[in-house]
């Protein structure tokens, strides 16, 4: 008995440790929050009324029919609907407790915290290790030699070094779709983001291909956290702890991913979970 | 007639257009190419016969001579616009593919500008060229000058530089930009290392169609340049400078087969220029875009 106790008062005491150790401890629990959030283009309201937390180190599916505004909400997080004519947006979102459209922040910042994967690959016409270092560039982060490192170390980190470590100066064209969303992965990687956003990352990828994403995504949690927008269900079962189900510019329900499937609070969810509502 | 009847009836017909709209196709195809090979042999046949290769180091002395001014003062002028033209259409093309926007209705703004520069591509070069005397040459007090030469020329081609600019910009994918955007590079950053790389072939196209204006034009020349027997000597202004298309012309009007020869080797230089233009930014494109997806 004694043994045990005194276990249970080290690892307590471990578990502070740990705990004091982790470079997040003393940041919010919600690495973005949103506060009763509307988007609108031009008069049409695309989304209202969103309040919503991400948790860090964890991985959230946004679903719903297509036009339901979970695209643009996603959008909405790293400002990239900023520039798009007739973009607004009332409430707010908060990036580590702060707006993100505060004075003070810079929206590169924003953007290398806070990255995006598309859902077409999108690399760059460049040489494929040019691809992985574009954004370390760009934001000076690394230089000369040290470019070299980090595009092995990335394209290790997504599993594509074997396979292109004997072409790094090829087109990144003549990779597979597969290959080439991983290496956009790694490009978005590559500037270490805390919060990564995917908008159907793999809705133009093959099964095979799918898996090896799905795979990495659960991968780079906890260091990560990471929010999808999907239409497979199964990926949003496989991959995601909670769920938010968006339908006509209305976030309807979130939950954990369980729940939100095998228990839906509301109607349209359930319709929309069991497949009767596209 | 019964149905199969009615049916090959209709096929036999669709391969009689078929024919038809083939036989016009390669008989447009004779108009276009027919011309341009003829003029090519033409030039090759009588000029290569008289070839002496003192053309490219004498200047043109009596009834004879040799070119030698009006290479370097050909040369001259095409890089002079290549720096100002090119500069400004290319920056001008980038202002209106990026940085014009839309209005609040939506509506794409810089409908004006582009206006304009179909307005500044429509002048006749030879009311560009008065004009150029008229305020240049004349109205500055510059006289026959390479730099008014320059200004007019640049003048003319910019609209050919400025629209194929900002039309190669607008075909770059939006993935590209989107990208770019958000890996968080700035907007100038991310133009020059993706956007503008994209668009370089459809750039290098429109610089070089300025190009080849640049060295077949004469009469707004004749206004702003000028013409001289001496070699190019660096003076922007008060210092007429030569061009081959000048020695094409005035030569082949005098009465005389030494003049008729050098007229003939103009054209020749011409020729080789322009086609050794087209190698050179072939050249550029494909190294540039050996890693664009249509390269795969």
């Amino acid at each position: 008995m004694e043994e045990v106790s005194k276990f249970k008062v080290a690892s307590s005491a471990l578990d502070a440790e740990l705990a004091r150790l982790d470079p997040d401890h003393d940041r919010p629990r919600e690495v973005i929050a949103t506060k009763g959030l509307n988007l609108k283009f031009s008069d049409k309201t695309v989304l209202s009324g969103v309040n919503m937390n991400f948790e860090r180190g964890t991985i959230t599916a946004l679903i719903g029919p297509t036009g339901s505004g979970k695209s643009t909400f996603l959008r909405t997080i790293n400002r990239m609907n900023d520039r798009v004519a007739g973009f607004r947006h009332e409430g707010d979102v908060l990036l580590d407790g702060e707006s993100i459209w505060g004075d003070q922040q810079d929206l590169l910042t924003i953007r290398r915290r806070v990255g995006m994967l598309f859902q077409r690959p999108n690399p760059f016409p460049m040489s494929i290790r040019d691809n992985v270092v574009a954004g370390v560039k760009a934001h000076g982060i690394a230089r000369g030699k040290q470019l070299d490192v980090v595009a092995e170390m990335r394209l290790t980190e997504v599993g594509l070094w074997d396979a292109v470590k004997d072409r790094l100066g090829d087109s990144p064209y003549r990779l597979s779709g597969g290959q080439q969303q991983l290496l956009c992965l790694a490009r978005a990687l590559a500037v270490g983001p805390e919060v990564l956003l995917l908008d159907e990352p793999t809705s133009a990828l093959d099964p095979i291909s799918t898996e090896a994403v799905e795979r990495m995504l659960r991968a780079m949690t906890p260091a990560l956290t990471l929010i999808v927008v999907t239409h497979n269900l199964g990926q949003a079962r496989r991959i995601s702890d909670q769920t938010m189900f968006f339908f006509n510019g209305q976030l309807v329900e979130h939950g954990a991913t369980s729940q939100v499937f095998q228990n839906p609070r509301e109607i349209d969810t359930e319709r929309y979970v069991q497949g009767l509502m596209g | 007639m019964s149905m199969t009847e009615s049916l090959s009836h209709g096929t036999s017909w669709r391969r009689v257009k078929s024919v038809i709209f083939r036989a016009f196709t390669l008989l447009a195809l004779v108009f276009v190419l027919g011309p341009a090979i003829w003029l090519i042999v033409g030039v090759v046949v009588k000029a290569v016969p008289h070839w002496s290769w003192g053309v490219l180091t004498h200047v043109p002395s009596g009834n004879g001579g040799g070119l030698e001014n009006a290479i370097l003062g050909t040369l001259v002028i095409m890089v002079g616009v290549l720096i100002i033209a090119g500069t400004t259409g290319v920056l001008a093309g980038v202002f209106l593919s990026e940085f014009t926007g839309v209005n609040r209705k939506g509506r794409e703004r810089g409908t004006i500008l582009r206006t304009g520069i179909d307005v500044l591509a429509g002048f006749p070069s030879i009311v560009l060229g008065y004009v150029g005397y008229v305020a240049l040459v004349v109205g500055l007090h510059w006289g026959f000058s390479l730099l008014a030469a320059l200004i007019i020329l640049s003048l003319m081609v910019v609209p050919y530089i400025t629209k194929a600019t900002e039309t190669a910009l607008r075909q770059v994918p939006t993935s590209y930009r989107e990208g770019a955007e958000a890996l968080g590079m700035r907007t100038g950053y991310g133009l020059r290392k993706v956007v503008l790389r994209t668009a370089l072939p459809g750039i290098v196209t429109g610089l070089l169609i300025a190009e080849s204006i640049t060295v077949g034009e004469t009469a707004p020349l004749l206004y702003t340049a000028g013409v001289t027997n001496n070699l190019p000597n660096w003076h922007l202004v008060h210092h007429p400078i030569g061009y081959l298309t000048y020695y094409v012309w005035t030569d082949w009007n005098q009465p005389l087969a030494s003049l008729h020869y050098i007229s003939y080797d103009a054209s020749l230089i011409l020729l080789v220029m322009v086609l050794s233009l087209l190698i050179v930014s072939r050249l550029v494109v494909a190294r540039s875009q050996r890693h664009s997806e249509a390269a795969r």
